[in-house]
């Protein structure tokens, strides 16, 4: 019977989530380009030969991985911070969250082509602060081995708000009856920090690491904008290397395995994080 | 050893929520503070606890000033009324947590741990987490907590009040003993009066920051220094009269006797309380409130009277005792 009431909801999900991705699996095993006129035409896994062999999409998902990664421990280290801080009162506080919750509101876009002009060689304040110390060219964006480090710069500038809210709600579920009680038992701030606010603060962490990962492993815009790929595809993300294929080479095929490769890796990275997820869900919400 | 208050005074901007206090308590008492909320009970523990820093006097442990002595260095027991037991932790690490930051050594973190899980029966649930203890559970492990810390000072702040009545009866003497055995100063807040009387031997009971008066339960029950004291401690209520002269009278409602040269009265209703009944007397001064056996036959127009010298007499305007 209960079957029976969610099976409008459930055919809905299943319309909207799975029919794209079904139909992604199907074209992954067909060639679909401008060679076949755009028909998709059966080719027994060709693509996914072509894909285990493709250096290019190994070489992307490394520095997709290495992209996401770093981003999102330094999000979390920095969101971390801002949400302890924003945890106490002090005067324009309210302020300050407000004025914290800004670049989360940017369209990645506009904010994207910002960090560009920053980064911009000789025109941007980088440069010219460079310049000032009387330093040689910095060229972060055209460096292979410092433009990703600029893309994450922009990503964790974009996301830390994020974070730093959900850290802040965690934060306010901790009673404060719990420090005076630990500190009643003579440990010290930092002790409590350690022992009372980052296990409890566990269960929020682990959702912010798994919304984030899922996200950075997508991203698409911000790196689309800030180097488009480069220099020599040295910040290339999957979903980058999937567009170009649809829609520069019109290989729609071959874009959708890339799709779907990605996706079995980044399903494989969420389970992974939902495991670590699950493995700290016992710890119960405090009740009086 | 003892506990002093001089003068402590704290104000919230403007309004003082507590004013000229002064308390002292000895080891091996227990001092109540009664009062409802809002009467500065809870602030008075915070401040001692070091939670909160009084604007006016000080408090002293054993002679020492405690000015500057943050919370953590107090060597203070204190029951919240939350248990504010850490929800991450297992209850044998719950307790242990106090002792490792201490600076005990593994061996003893253990034998003490074991011991006391041991003297309040919770070895069963050593390992289990708060949420899966029951109220009472769990208001065991704060004590627990408050023991092993081996405090100079207890403060226990409505350690019972979120258990329900039974459990909250049966707990009294296990707590009473176990603290007063330490023989150390001990502050219970509650705003529960018999509570108050079971577990205390003094019993400051607590009005909008003042304390109204500090005694044993008895000098309390017997002798209430103002109309709030008195109608705070017993129940059911004290009757008080209508103001005469000047002096408005108070009579508990176990003094009231019927007398065939009394005044008229005519039952309203009658509470059947077991042993007794709480009877509504309607008459010429107002309506009165009688205790009596359960057994006694009342006629539906008693005639009522009172020893005088059950009576407690207060001042009109500045509500003191004046007998």
């Amino acid at each position: 019977m209960i079957g029976l009431l969610i099976l409008p909801a459930a055919l809905l999900i299943i319309l909207i989530f799975g029919t794209p991705l079904i139909r992604y699996i199907w074209l992954s095993f067909h060639a679909s380009s401008v060679i076949t006129g755009l028909v998709p035409i059966a080719n027994k896994g060709a693509n996914w030969q072509r894909l285990i062999n493709d250096q290019r999409f190994w070489q992307d998902s490394f520095q997709t991985f290495r992209f996401a990664a770093l981003s999102v421990s330094l999000e979390l280290f920095i969101a971390l911070a801002i949400a302890l801080l924003l945890n106490q009162k002090w005067r324009g506080r309210n302020l300050v969250r407000a004025i914290t919750l800004l670049p989360w509101a940017l369209p990645t876009t506009v904010m994207a082509l910002g960090w560009r002009w920053i980064f911009n060689t000789p025109y941007g304040p980088i440069e010219l602060i460079v310049n000032l110390i009387g330093l040689d060219q910095f060229n972060i964006l055209s460096n292979p081995n410092t433009a990703w480090l600029a893309t994450v710069l922009g990503d964790v500038w974009k996301t830390t708000p994020f974070i730093a809210l959900i850290l802040l709600a965690g934060l306010q579920t901790i009673p404060q009856d719990l420090y005076e009680a630990f500190k009643l038992e003579g440990g010290s701030n930092k002790e409590a920090l350690f022992k009372i606010t980052i296990p409890m603060l566990k269960p929020y962490i682990l959702l912010s690491i798994l919304f984030r990962l899922a996200q950075a492993f997508g991203v698409f815009d911000l790196i689309q904008v800030m180097t488009g790929g480069g220099p020599a595809g040295s910040t290339e993300s999957l979903a980058i290397y999937a567009y170009l294929n649809a829609m520069r080479f019109l290989d729609f095929g071959y874009s959708s395995t890339i799709m779907i490769g990605s996706f079995i890796l980044i399903v494989f990275s969420s389970i992974f994080s939902i495991y670590l997820f699950n493995k700290f869900k016992n710890i119960q919400g405090y009740s009086r | 050893m003892t506990l002093i208050l001089k003068n402590i005074g704290r104000r919230y901007g403007k309004s003082w929520v507590l004013r000229n206090l002064f308390l002292e308590i000895k080891d091996g008492e227990c001092l109540a503070l009664l009062g409802p909320s809002g009467c500065g009970k809870s602030t008075t523990l915070r401040l001692i606890a070091g939670l909160d820093i009084p604007d006016e006097g000080s408090i002293y442990i054993n002679g020492r000033d405690l000015k500057n002595v943050s919370p953590s260095k107090r060597n203070i027991g204190m029951v919240f009324q939350s248990y504010a037991l850490f929800p991450h932790l297992s209850i044998a690490s719950n307790l242990t947590i106090g002792l490792k930051v201490r600076g005990a050594t593994e061996s003893e973190q253990h034998q003490k741990v074991s011991s006391i899980l041991t003297l309040m029966k919770l070895e069963d649930l050593a390992y289990r987490k708060p949420a899966q203890l029951s109220g009472g559970q769990r208001q065991r492990v704060a004590l627990a907590r408050a023991l092993l810390r081996d405090p100079e000072v207890y403060l226990l702040d409505e350690p019972m009040s979120n258990l329900d009545a039974q459990l909250r009866e049966s707990l009294r003497p296990e707590i009473r003993s176990l603290i007063l055995q330490g023989q150390k100063p001990v502050v219970y807040v509650t705003h529960d009066q018999q509570e108050a009387m079971a577990m205390a031997n003094k019993i400051a009971v607590m009005q909008k920051g003042n304390v109204e008066q500090i005694g044993t339960p008895n000098e309390l029950y017997n002798s209430p220094a103002s109309i709030f004291v008195a109608s705070f401690i017993g129940r059911p209520q004290i009757n008080l009269l209508p103001p005469e002269s000047g002096i408005i009278k108070g009579i508990r409602p176990e003094d009231i006797i019927i007398n065939e040269n009394g005044i008229n009265s005519k039952i309203i209703y009658q509470e059947w309380l077991g042993s007794s009944k709480l009877i509504m007397l309607d008459t010429p001064i107002g309506e009165l409130r009688m205790i009596t056996s359960s057994n006694d036959q009342i006629p539906e127009c008693p005639k009522i009277s009172w020893d005088i010298k059950n009576e407690h007499r207060f001042e009109l305007t500045t509500h003191k005792r004046l007998n």
